[in-house]
């Protein structure tokens, strides 16, 4: 039987949203999406997701866990595009209304294995004193109109944005028919790859 | 033609004595290096860190090169600028890196330095800011005219590089 050489690879990623690290803030949730290229398409799972409202743990830790189910698979025939994941992270105010804590994006792993990643999320920024004075009392906090602006790199540079907190993703990716495509992916790291860690005192 | 991607974010720079910073990046390839897809320059956005001193900027990368020979592999530079609550600009470091030659995935962290001018320089830069910069932005990866300088060292640009290689076995390159 003769096989066809394929034209399409595949990348299936499952894993999960793990937990959050942010010391100022309580009671948030997360929506994630994936950013990908013209080339990319997906074909299985989901591409969105909104999680549960969580609270830190009572303990020293100061831990916010979501343990929230990422499952999806693209089809691409190039791997410019390669999807990310953008995370956007709301919590309620002082006064109850529900604003922007954190977005973060990164892109998801290349080599088959497992992999655990840190990702820093920021918050945009207004640059005078008066508009954040009124946007904290009027609940009205400057965020982006698109989150997925986060996984571009142009128009990031009128930005300012204030980091405030991690969020820890875990990932397992399978892909097909990369090496028959011609692709090295590199070693392949069942280790999971160590990040840039945060500043002592945040659990890994 | 083999092909490389070079896929992965410029995460953050620590080590700075300044906050609130942004870098201007950019790649330098060889002349047998041709840019499939993918921006070849860009600017971050602006971090103020709240916690620790390590600004973030999660700033993606995307590039698609094709290439006929190994010389001029691909050099990323940055420059890492600081901006006060007035909106002014200070340089606060230069720097290059290579991109990786083995496929997979890599934590760089690259060192920068700024030009140091004559103590009067150094003295203005101290109190109203400002301070030399580089005219030609070729020097940040090049090693011609670097004799003529003195530097002092700035912090540490934290990057996570992911290379795809593609066909180079056909042509019998090992790496």
């Amino acid at each position: 039987m003769a096989t066809a050489s394929p034209s399409v690879f595949l990348l299936m990623v499952n894993g999960q949203v793990e937990s959050a690290q942010f010391p100022e803030y309580d009671d948030l949730y997360c929506k994630y999406c994936f950013v990908y290229g013209q080339d990319w398409a997906p074909t299985a799972g989901l591409e969105e997701g909104i999680s549960q409202i969580t609270s830190k743990s009572q303990d020293m830790r100061q831990v916010l866990v979501w343990n929230f189910p990422i499952d999806v698979t693209f089809k691409s025939t190039n791997p410019y595009g390669w999807p990310q994941i953008v995370l956007s992270v709301y919590g309620p105010d002082v006064f109850g209304n529900d604003v922007v804590r954190g977005y973060g994006a990164v892109h998801v792993p290349f080599s088959p294995g497992r992999h655990k990643r840190t990702i820093p999320m920021f918050v945009p920024e207004s640059t005078s004193k008066m508009q954040k004075f009124t946007s904290w009392f009027t609940g009205r906090r400057p965020e982006y109109t698109d989150p997925k602006v986060v996984a571009q790199g142009e128009g990031r540079e009128v930005t300012r944005v204030r980091s405030q907190g991690f969020v820890t993703l875990l990932f397992n990716v399978v892909t097909k028919d990369m090496r028959k495509l011609g692709y090295d992916t590199g070693p392949l790291d069942t280790q999971g790859v160590s990040w840039p860690s945060p500043p002592q005192g945040f659990p890994q | 033609m083999a092909e490389v991607h070079v896929i992965g974010q410029i995460v953050g720079a620590s080590g700075f004595s300044e906050s609130s910073l942004f870098c201007k990046w950019g790649i330098h390839t060889g002349a047998a290096w041709k840019l499939l897809s993918g921006v070849r320059e860009g600017q971050t956005q602006v971090d103020t860190p709240q916690i620790g001193d390590m600004a973030y900027w999660s700033h993606p990368i995307d590039l698609h090169f094709a290439t006929k020979g190994l010389q001029g592999w691909p050099r990323l530079h940055f420059q890492v600028w600081s901006q006060d609550s007035f909106g002014r600009c200070q340089l606060a470091g230069y720097g290059f890196c290579h991109v990786p030659s083995s496929p997979g995935t890599h934590q760089l962290a690259c060192p920068t330095w700024r030009p140091l001018g004559s103590w009067r320089e150094q003295l203005a830069r101290a109190f109203v800011g400002g301070g030399p910069q580089l005219l030609h932005g070729d020097t940040i990866y090049s090693g011609a005219d670097r004799y003529r300088l003195h530097t002092a060292a700035g912090g540490t640009v934290h990057l996570e590089i992911s290379l795809l290689l593609r066909n180079f076995d056909r042509y019998g390159v090992e790496c």
